[in-house]
C-alpha cells in the first residue's frame, strides 16, 4: 500500500539536533516505524518531518546503574530479549519482550516507541507502572521524568509534550531478592495483542524473612495499564498465606474491562482473575527457585 | 497394483527449487516497464445505498491520473452460474466495500490519492444482513431484477425473493421414516463466515492492446474460466475468445478463493479503457477479506430419526446460506452441499432444503470445502448427541450407518468404491478409540472427538481436462496443461502420471503453470477434481505418445508391434531381449531408414478426459433422476484434545485423518494436504472468525484481529492413514481428496470438548472464551 503523503525526512547525528528538528511544527520521530509506517499508509497521520532517531547512539544502552536499569529510546524487543544485563537483573523484562508481536517486528520495534504508543493493549504498560519506572522525557527548554503512572493518561494519550523525546526508560530494581511473571491473553499462540495480561513482581522485603513486598498491574482491560494497590495491599497482609479466593474478590474493583472484537468483559474479567493466580504462583515458585522458567507458557 | 515405478512414490516437487531460490514469479512480480498503469478502486461504503450522482472532477485534475472508469462505461451482468453481478455497480451498492469506480494512474500513490477525491453521492438503504431477516415475507428485495436473470439449469430461484437458488432432495419418504422412529432428535447449528487468507493477495495486469487483443496475468486458479468470463462479460467491445489470452504465473495459495472470476475482471475491462497501456490491479488485504469470495455462514436446522438400534430412519436437514451480495459462484457450493447434506450415511428417508439468500454482505463463494465443512459441523454434531441419548458409543453408531459401495445415494445414483469402514476402524484403533486419559494437570480435562466426513468434487457435468505433452530431442518432455499449482503438488503428480506410462524420469519432465493461448483447456483448479480429471488427460496423452512410439519403432523397425513396451526411456521387445532403442534417438528427429530417409518425426501426446457419465439434470422437487456427482470421497478423522477448565484453551496431542483417496500416487503430498487441511480447519474451528458491525461492514479485514494459525498452533501430532479402494475411472486408481482433510475439523473439536466437558457447543468458531464462560455457567 502506497503512502501518499509527503513528507521531508532528515536523520540527525546529536540529541540537540534531533530536537530542534522535533520542536518544527508537525515533526514526528522515527526509531523502529513499525507503528508510524503503517499509519503513514493508512493516511492516519499526515507530519509534515520525520525525524529519524537511528544516528543517535546514545539512545541504544541498556545499563544497569545507581539500583536500576536504564533502557535507551532505541534500544529494540530483540535486543532486549538478549541483554545481559536484562537476563541477570530484570529476567522479566526479557519475558515480556519474547511475547511482542512476532521476531521480525521485535527486531525494529523499540520498547520505548511500546510505551509511546500507549494502546490500552500494550505489553510493557504493566511492568513500568507496577515496578514505579520513570520515563525520561528531553525538550528543548530541559528534562523531565515522568512516572509511569503519570504518562499514561487514556488511549493513545500519554504525558509527553508536542516537541519533547523521550530518551529512556528507567526502571528501579528491587533491592533484595525477587521474582516476577507476565501473562498474556491471546486468541492463540501466535503472535497476538493481549486480550488481557498481568503482571506480578514478589520482592523479598527487609522486614523480616517471611515479609513481602507485592507489586501487581494489569493489561488491557482499561484505557491504561492498572495497577491493582487493593491487591498489594492484601497480599503483603496476608504474609506467607495466600487467600485466592479473597484475592479475586478484589479483582473486578482494580479494571475496568470492555467488550470488543478481542474478548468479551466476561472473559477478560475471568482471565484476570485466573492469570492472578498464575502470575502469583509462578512468581513465587520462581522466588523460591522452583517455578517455572522464565518464558514458560502457562496459559 | 504393485510394480509402479514412480506412482505411489514420494517424488520430490518438481516446482521445489523454483519456489525455493524464488526463480518463481508471481503476478507481483512480473516487470512491465514505465508504462505501468495503476488502479485505485473507489469502494461503497454502505451495505445498501442507490447511487445518486458519481463526481470525479477533481481526481481528474491530480497530476498522473490517466482515467477515470465507472460502471456507465461496462453496464453488463455476468458471473459464472449466474449472471447477478456486474464489473462495477451500476445504479446500487449491495455490500460494504464493492467496487464503484476506478482512478487509474501513473503510480499507486497518485491513484490512491486520486482515489480519495471522488464524491459519490448515495442514498442510503436498510441493509439486510442476516438470512432471517431477508427470507421474511416484506423484506427488501435485494435483486429485484432475480427473475430475469440468467443462470445454468440445476438452479431454481424464487423470484420476487431473495432465494437464489433452492435446491430440495427428497429420497424415500421422510414422513414415513420418522413415522418408524422409536426417537426423533433435532437441533439448530450456525456457522460464520470465513476468508481463505492466501499469504498472495488478489492481483491481476491487463493490456489491451492496439490490434484489440486483451491479455490479463492473473494470479489464478482457473485461467480458462476467466479468459471465459472476460469474453462473456466483454462480448459488447467486440472481443472473441481468441482475442482474450490469460497468463497464470506461479500463485501464492488458492483455497477457492482464486476461482472463477472475482477482482480480475477490474484488471481486464480497466485495460480496454487504456488501450496500449498495461494496468495493474492489486487487492490489499483489506480488500482481500471483503471483495473477492468469503465462505458462506449458515444455519443449519435438522431433525433426525432412529431407532433404540441406532438405526437412522429419517433426516431432515433444512440449511439457510448467507450467500452474501452476489450468488454467481455461491450458490453452487448451496447446490453442492444440498445433494449432499446426509453426509456419508446409509439414510433411507431423506429430506435436504438447502437454500441459498440474498444478503447485504460481501459476496459467498468458493472455499475449500465447498459447503460440506459447514453442514458437517452441525451433522456430526448431532449425530454425537443423537448417540449419546441412545446409550450408544459413537464410532458404534457411525459404523452401523456407514454408507457402503453400492448404497443409494441423495440423488438416486449408486456409491462409488468406498472403504469407509476400514477408515472409521483404523482411525479408532489409532486414536486408542475407548481408553480415557486423564490428565497430570488437575486444572485439564481431556477428551476425544470423532467424525466421518465425504465431499464430492462441485462442478458442471462436463467439466474437461486436457492435456498436451511434447517429447524434446533429450527424451526429455515438457507437458502442457492448464490446472495450477496451488500448492497441492499437481505438477509433480501429473509428472509422475507421465513418467509411469512413458518410462521416464520425474526429473526429465517439466510442468508449467499455464497460458491459456499456448496451453490446452481446462476447466477450474477446483473441486478436488484435478488429479483425477487432468490426471487422466495426462495419462490419456501419454498413453498417445507411447502409441505413437511405439508404431512408429514398430513400422519403421519391422519389430512385432505387441512385443513393444517401454522400460528406462528406451524401447524394448518381449521377443527380443536384445533390442533396446532409447527414446532420445529418436523422439524428435525420427527414425533414420537403410535409405537415409526418415520415419516418425516429433512425438506430441494428446489427451481429454471429460466425464460422459455425469448429469445434472433431474427433478427440480426431488433432485432424484441425474448423476451430478462423479464420485465422493469419504474418510473419518479423530483428535484427542486436552482443555484447561480455567482458560478455555485448548491443546492438541493427537489428531488422526484416514481418507479413501482411491490411490495415493504421492504419499509425502498427500502427508502435506492433510497436515495443511487438518490445520486450516482446526483454526476455523478454535478462532477465525468474520465479525460485521450492524451496518455490514466487516470489522476485522486483518491479521491482527482475523487469525489464521502460526506454527505454533499445529497439533503435536498429525496421523495421516491412507485406505484405498480404487476409482475405476480415476488415473491408477485415485479420486479427489485435496478439500477432505479440513472437512472434519470443526465437528471432531465440537465432539472432544463434548467429551472432555460435556459441554455441547452448537456455534462456530468455538473460541478459549466460548469454552471458559460455558463452564463457567454449566
Amino acid at each position: 500500500m502506497p503512502i501518499t503523503h509527503s513528507f521531508d525526512y532528515q536523520k540527525p547525528g546529536s540529541l540537540r539536533e534531533a530536537l530542534a528538528l522535533l520542536a518544527r511544527k508537525s515533526a514526528v520521530a522515527l526509531a523502529g516505524g513499525t507503528d508510524l509506517i503503517g499509519h503513514l499508509k493508512e493516511g492516519l497521520v499526515s507530519p509534515e518531518l520525520l525525524v529519524d532517531l537511528k544516528g543517535l547512539k546514545e539512545l541504544k544502552k541498556i545499563e544497569h546503574r545507581g539500583g536500576a536499569l536504564h533502557i535507551g529510546a532505541l534500544v529494540t524487543f530483540a535486543e532486549v530479549i538478549d541483554s545481559k544485563v536484562i537476563g541477570k537483573k530484570l529476567p522479566v523484562l526479557a519475558e515480556i519482550a519474547r511475547k511482542v508481536a512476532s521476531v521480525g517486528i521485535r527486531n525494529r520495534a523499540t520498547l520505548v516507541g511500546n510505551l509511546c504508543s500507549a494502546v490500552p493493549c500494550l505489553d510493557t504498560g504493566p511492568i513500568l507502572v507496577a515496578m514505579d519506572a520513570l520515563v525520561l522525557v528531553k525538550g528543548k527548554r530541559g528534562s523531565r521524568k515522568i512516572p509511569a503512572e503519570k504518562w499514561f493518561i487514556a488511549p493513545r494519550k500519554t504525558a509527553r509534550k508536542p516537541g519533547e523525546l523521550v530518551t529512556g526508560i528507567s526502571i528501579p530494581l528491587p533491592r533484595g531478592k525477587a521474582a516476577a511473571c507476565y501473562l498474556k491473553l491471546g486468541r492463540y499462540r501466535g503472535e497476538d495483542l493481549a486480550q488481557a495480561s498481568v503482571f506480578v513482581s514478589i520482592e523479598q522485603s527487609s522486614r523480616g524473612a517471611k515479609a513481602r513486598n507485592f507489586r501487581v498491574a494489569f493489561g488491557s482491560v482499561g484505557p491504561v495499564p492498572c495497577r491493582a494497590r487493593k491487591i498489594e495491599k492484601a497480599l503483603a497482609a496476608g504474609g506467607a498465606l495466600i487467600d485466592m479466593v479473597a484475592l479475586k474478590k478484589l479483582v473486578p474493583a482494580e479494571i475496568s474491562p470492555i467488550t470488543d472484537i478481542r474478548a468479551s468483559k466476561e472473559y477478560r474479567l475471568h482471565m484476570c482473575q485466573v492469570m492472578l493466580e498464575r502470575a502469583l504462583a509462578a512468581a513465587d515458585g520462581r522466588l523460591n527457585g522452583t517455578g517455572p522458567a522464565y518464558g514458560a507458557s502457562l496459559l | 497394483m504393485s510394480g509402479h515405478k514412480f506412482i505411489g512414490k514420494s517424488v520430490v516437487r518438481v516446482d521445489g527449487k523454483a519456489k525455493l531460490t524464488g526463480a518463481a514469479a508471481f503476478v507481483d512480480d512480473l516487470e512491465f516497464g514505465p508504462g505501468l498503469l495503476h488502479a485505485v478502486i473507489i469502494e461503497s461504503p454502505h451495505a445498501y445505498a442507490k447511487i445518486r450522482k458519481i463526481d470525479f472532477a477533481k481526481a481528474l485534475d491530480v497530476e498522473g491520473v490517466v482515467k477515470v472508469v465507472t460502471g456507465k462505461e461496462f453496464p453488463y451482468r455476468f458471473g459464472l452460474y449466474m449472471h447477478d453481478r456486474y464489473v462495477f455497480a451500476q445504479d446500487h451498492v449491495r455490500f460494504v466495500g464493492e467496487q464503484v469506480a476506478a482512478v487509474i494512474a501513473r503510480t499507486p500513490a497518485v491513484a490512491k490519492k486520486a482515489a480519495g477525491l471522488v464524491k459519490v453521492e448515495y442514498e442510503v438503504l436498510k441493509p439486510v444482513l442476516d438470512v432471517e431477516t431477508a427470507l421474511k415475507e416484506d423484506a427488501r428485495l435485494i435483486h429485484p431484477e432475480l427473475g430475469n436473470y440468467h443462470h445454468v439449469p440445476w438452479f431454481f430461484p424464487k423470484k420476487d425473493t431473495n432465494i437464489a437458488h433452492f435446491r430440495k432432495v427428497r429420497k424415500g419418504d421422510a414422513e414415513q421414516g420418522f413415522r418408524e422412529a422409536d426417537h426423533v432428535f433435532e437441533d439448530t447449528y450456525t456457522v460464520p463466515r470465513y476468508a481463505h487468507c492466501s499469504i498472495e493477495t488478489h492481483g491481476a495486469i491487463g493490456l489491451f492492446d492496439h490490434s484489440r487483443r486483451l491479455t490479463v496475468w492473473a494470479a489464478s486458479q482457473s485461467p480458462h474460466t476467466q479468459r471465459h468470463l472476460f469474453a462473456e462479460a466483454l462480448a459488447p467491445l467486440g472481443l472473441k475468445h481468441k482475442d482474450i489470452r490469460v497468463i497464470a504465473p506461479s500463485v501464492g495459495g488458492g483455497f477457492g478463493g482464486k476461482a472463477g472470476v472475482s477482482m480480475e475482471i477490474l484488471a481486464a475491462a480497466l485495460a480496454t479503457t487504456v488501450q496500449g497501456s498495461p494496468v495493474k490491479v492489486h487487492w490489499t488485504r483489506e480488500q482481500e477479506f471483503y471483495n473477492t469470495y468469503q465462505r458462506q455462514g449458515v444455519v443449519a436446522k435438522m431433525r433426525v430419526g432412529v431407532k433404540n438400534d441406532g438405526t437412522i430412519t429419517a433426516l431432515e436437514q433444512k440449511l439457510y446460506w448467507d450467500a452474501g451480495a452476489y450468488v454467481e459462484y455461491g450458490a453452487n457450493v448451496v447446490n453442492a452441499a444440498g445433494l449432499s447434506a446426509s453426509g456419508p450415511y446409509r439414510i433411507p428417508n431423506v429430506h435436504i432444503d438447502s437454500v441459498c439468500v440474498y444478503t447485504n454482505l460481501p459476496p459467498g463463494g468458493p472455499y475449500r470445502g465447498f459447503g460440506y465443512s459447514e453442514f458437517l459441523f452441525g451433522l456430526e454434531s448431532h449425530f454425537n448427541e443423537v448417540a449419546k441419548k441412545l446409550g450408544i458409543d459413537p464410532v458404534e453408531f457411525r459404523r452401523k450407518n456407514a454408507i457402503c459401495t453400492g448404497d443409494v445415494l441423495n440423488y438416486g445414483g449408486k456409491m462409488n468404491p468406498s472403504g469407509l469402514l476400514e477408515c472409521i476402524d483404523k482411525v479408532a484403533r489409532e486414536i486408542d478409540w475407548g481408553k480415557k486419559r486423564v490428565s497430570a494437570d488437575p486444572r485439564k480435562a481431556i477428551g476425544k472427538g470423532f467424525a466421518l466426513f465425504w465431499k464430492a468434487p462441485a462442478m458442471p457435468p462436463n467439466a474437461s481436462s486436457t492435456a498436451f505433452l511434447k517429447f524434446n530431442e533429450d527424451g526429455s518432455l515438457n507437458i502442457l496443461v492448464s490446472a495450477m499449482e496451488i500448492g497441492q503438488g499437481f505438477l509433480t503428480v501429473m509428472a509422475q502420471i507421465a513418467a509411469e506410462v512413458l518410462s521416464v524420469p520425474p526429473e526429465k519432465i517439466r510442468v508449467e503453470t499455464p497460458d491459456t493461448d499456448r496451453n490446452p483447456y481446462e476447466w477450474q483448479t477446483v473441486a478436488s477434481h484435478i488429479t483425477w480429471g487432468t490426471g487422466n488427460a495426462v495419462k490419456k496423452a501419454a498413453i498417445d505418445a507411447r502409441e505413437q512410439i511405439l508404431d512408429i519403432v514398430s513400422s519403421a523397425l519391422g519389430q512385432p508391434r505387441e512385443s513393444l513396451y517401454l522400460d528406462d526411456e528406451q524401447v524394448r521387445s518381449r521377443s527380443d531381449a536384445g533390442f533396446a532403442l532409447p527414446l532420445r534417438d529418436f523422439v524428435i528427429n525420427g527414425i533414420m531408414m537403410k535409405d537415409g530417409t526418415f520415419r516418425g518425426g516429433p512425438i506430441i501426446g494428446r489427451g481429454m478426459f471429460m466425464p460422459e457419465f455425469a448429469s445434472a439434470l433431474s427433478d427440480p422437487e426431488t433432485s432424484q433422476g441425474g448423476k451430478p456427482n462423479v464420485h465422493y470421497t469419504v474418510g473419518a478423522s479423530a483428535i484427542e484434545i486436552e482443555v484447561d477448565r480455567e482458560t478455555g484453551k485448548i491443546t492438541i496431542p493427537k489428531v488422526v485423518l484416514g481418507v479413501d483417496c482411491g490411490k495415493v500416487l504421492n504419499p509425502d503430498l498427500l502427508k502435506g494436504q492433510v497436515t495443511g487441511g487438518m490445520v486450516q480447519g482446526l483454526a476455523t474451528v478454535l478462532y477465525e472468525d468474520m465479525r460485521f458491525d450492524e451496518k455490514g461492514r466487516l470489522l476485522n479485514p486483518n491479521f491482527t484481529d482475523y487469525k489464521i494459525p502460526t506454527a505454533l498452533d499445529t497439533p503435536e501430532e498429525i496421523v495421516s492413514i491412507f485406505v484405498e479402494h480404487e476409482q475405476p475411472d480415476g488415473p491408477f486408481g485415485a479420486r479427489g481428496v485435496g478439500e477432505h482433510t479440513m472437512i472434519p475439523a470443526a465437528p471432531i473439536i465440537a465432539n472432544a470438548i463434548e467429551d472432555a466437558l460435556g459441554i455441547r457447543i452448537r456455534s462456530m468458531p468455538i473460541t478459549a472464551e466460548k469454552i471458559a464462560l460455558a463452564i463457567k455457567d454449566s
